[in-house]
């Protein structure tokens, strides 16, 4: 179907789109969208993208595409890519991105929206007054923290008092990316991001309270603990400047390093080295390290939002119900095994603001969610719909789902549109409560500024990516 | 130096749109955010860069520079030089809590570089734009142009 930019993509499925190889390209492109969100893909350059990261050494099945997919740098974002490590199989840090182990935590409570309303101008003080965030505002836990958390991840903040012990069964890792090497993490690094640990950050980064607007599968849902009308609190940020500098010196030294091994790839940012070299497992070590400051960050996140909550009502922590949903990465590169043409081999899955699905009965879940699939978790923009979906037994895209709604709108044309506080007025008056680090950045992030997470989810439900569970509507905002 | 100035580079092509005039353009990209750079040498090259970089955060023509911070960077070729520059102002700034707002290159050659910056503490200042995690390699150019004039262009992750 000729959609722009002389990239020819055929129809497989319903919501199936094939980009054939030509010139490098190892594997073929695999796009899952509807047409509209197809359409919408093809306006920039996302679909170029996906047929790029298609010449990564090593890649097997195909280079694919999560609903939200939209235009990156390298990789687009929602990109899948998995590499046979066996057969010389490569890692790029571009195919895990500059923020790395973005994520999302989703907390449960035992509050209605009647309770929430009683109480709504306190807990959004609370929150306003302890969750740092906008660049340099400080953090909430210790930097001194920060060695032990490169290690141990949730587990190093869990120790220091933060948070529940059994926060970390519901956490994707349990919140410790194995294999980290704290020594690849630089000076640099540390001295840029050491001092966040526990911080939002901001763009697209937030802490919202929701209410349980729908339920769309009763039995996920009670293992997930969530009920039509509950308010829950879900938490949307990463590895903050720790994680930024880190992927920084890697992409520079992996640069250099790629013609050593005789890689050459269509774009500067797919830099990549085999899995099984000196970089590519140095860079799987910084990233295992970053990635336990994002887990330990949204770990102490979630500590000061039941905090908050508890302040608000006058009680402690314990008794506000806030248990933990889950906790799932969206950018992140993992060594997982998959079966590709009928055989069992060791990948190297790239997921670039893809969420990991795991499907009921995957050994890696906890025994309680087992039976029913990982959740995961999908926000949508501010003051539309976010949603909980479970894994499938039967996921096209190496255990993948979309991360988000996906960008429709630049900044700057958003920031054209309405200014902050036009955006917020508009939050306010459909009851949603808005406290901005910025009121001024709130314009980037208008909820016309993204595709409808409503269209991304139900492709994601209809290609088997993932199953609707909950729909989730906004009541809070808090925002860099 | 000040915003402003000399026009709008042309070409800022294809699929980009043109959104700003000065000697540095903002290019629109649907999730990230790109400049495209030009001037008459590779140093005020190097020192607009950071001029676009850093207005895409705050609102320079309204800081002063209370610090000064010399920067030095070196690499293999000019494109991954304007990388590792612009890398290097983002740690600096995010690592010391200061805003740069002023940009002198003091030594230019094409694999190294030499620049002394002015900054005001991060909070005399007032977020205008979200923060930029990073400088990317993706759709980077420097280029001499065949006037002698010098143009570039740069994807930040935001």
């Amino acid at each position: 179907m000729p959609y722009g930019l002389g990239m020819e993509l055929k129809r497989t499925s319903d919501v199936t789109w094939e980009i054939l190889p030509t010139g490098g390209m190892r594997v073929p492109g695999r796009v899952f969208a509807s047409e509209p969100l197809l359409v919408k893909a093809r306006e920039d350059r996302a679909v170029q993208q996906v047929a790029n990261v298609a010449h990564l050494p090593g890649i097997v099945e195909a280079s694919m595409a999560m609903p939200d997919i939209h235009w990156g740098y390298g990789f687009p974002i929602g990109g899948v890519a998995a590499t046979d490590i066996a057969a010389g199989g490569v890692v790029s840090p571009g195919g895990v991105g500059f923020d790395i182990c973005c994520g999302v935590r989703l907390l449960a409570s035992s509050y209605t929206v009647e309770d929430f309303e009683a109480r709504r101008n306190e807990i959004m003080a609370e929150l306003d007054a302890r969750i740092p965030r906008g660049l340099g505002k400080g953090a909430i836990a210790s930097r001194g923290l920060v060695t032990d958390v490169l290690t141990k991840g949730a587990r190093a903040v869990l120790d220091a008092g933060y948070g529940w012990e059994d926060d970390l069964e519901r956490c994707e890792e349990r919140g410790t990316s194995p294999g980290a090497d704290p020594k690849a993490i630089s000076q640099k690094a540390l001295d840029r991001g050491g001092g966040q640990l526990g911080s939002l950050g901001a763009g697209n980064h937030f802490l919202e309270i929701q209410l349980v607007d729908r339920i769309e599968d009763a039995t996920a849902a009670e293992v997930f603990g969530l009920a039509t009308g509950m308010v829950v609190v879900m938490i949307h940020c990463g590895s903050r400047g720790l994680g930024h500098q880190t992927c920084t010196d890697q992409l520079r030294l992996m640069g250099a390093a790629m013609g050593r091994h005789g890689i050459s790839v269509p774009d500067r940012q797919l830099a990549c080295v085999p899995v099984r070299s000196a970089e590519g497992e140095e860079y799987l070590g910084a990233m295992a390290a970053a990635a336990n400051f994002a887990w330990a960050n949204r770990h102490v996140l979630a500590h000061e939002a039941r905090g908050a909550f508890a302040t608000a009502f006058g009680t402690k922590r314990e008794r506000t119900g806030m248990r933990l949903v889950f906790d799932v990465a969206h950018n992140l590169a993992k060594l997982e095994h998959h079966d590709v043409a009928g055989r069992r081999r060791e990948l190297c899955v790239h997921r670039k603001g893809a969420t990991r699905a795991f499907g009921p009965g995957h050994p890696d879940l906890p025994e309680d969610l087992r039976p029913v699939g990982q959740p995961v978790l999908i926000p949508g923009s501010m003051g539309t719909a976010s949603w909980v979906l479970a894994g499938t037994g039967a996921n096209p895209a190496f255990d993948s789902a979309a991360h988000g709604a996906g960008r429709l709108m630049s900044r700057k044309a958003a920031k054209r549109q309405e200014s902050g506080q036009e955006v917020r007025r508009g939050l306010e008056a459909e009851g949603i409560s808005v406290r901005p680090g910025s009121v001024k950045l709130l314009s980037e992030e208008a909820p016309y500024a993204y595709k409808d997470v409503d269209e991304v989810v139900d492709v994601c439900h209809r290609a088997g990516l993932a199953t609707k569970v909950a729909r989730l509507v906004p009541i809070g905002v808090v925002k860099g | 130096m000040t915003q402003g100035g000399s026009e709008a580079p042309g070409g800022a092509a294809g699929i980009y749109r043109e959104l700003m005039s000065g000697s540095f353009t903002v290019l629109a990209h649907t999730a990230d955010t790109a400049i495209e750079v030009s001037a008459d040498s590779l140093a005020e090259l190097f020192e607009w860069a950071a001029v676009g970089m850093f207005s895409l955060m705050y609102d320079l023509d309204s800081l002063a520079p209370a610090h000064q911070v010399d920067v030095v960077v070196a690499a293999s070729d000019v494109a991954e030089l304007l990388v590792d520059l612009l890398a290097e102002l983002l740690y600096v700034s995010e690592a010391n809590d200061l805003v740069p707002c002023t940009f002198h290159v003091e030594a230019l050659t094409p694999v190294e570089a030499r620049i002394r910056v002015g900054a005001t503490p991060m909070e005399a200042a007032a977020l205008e734009g979200p923060p930029i995690k990073a400088v990317t390699y993706h759709d980077l150019s420097v280029t001499e142009l065949p006037d002698g004039r010098w143009s570039a262009r740069v994807v930040f992750d935001v």
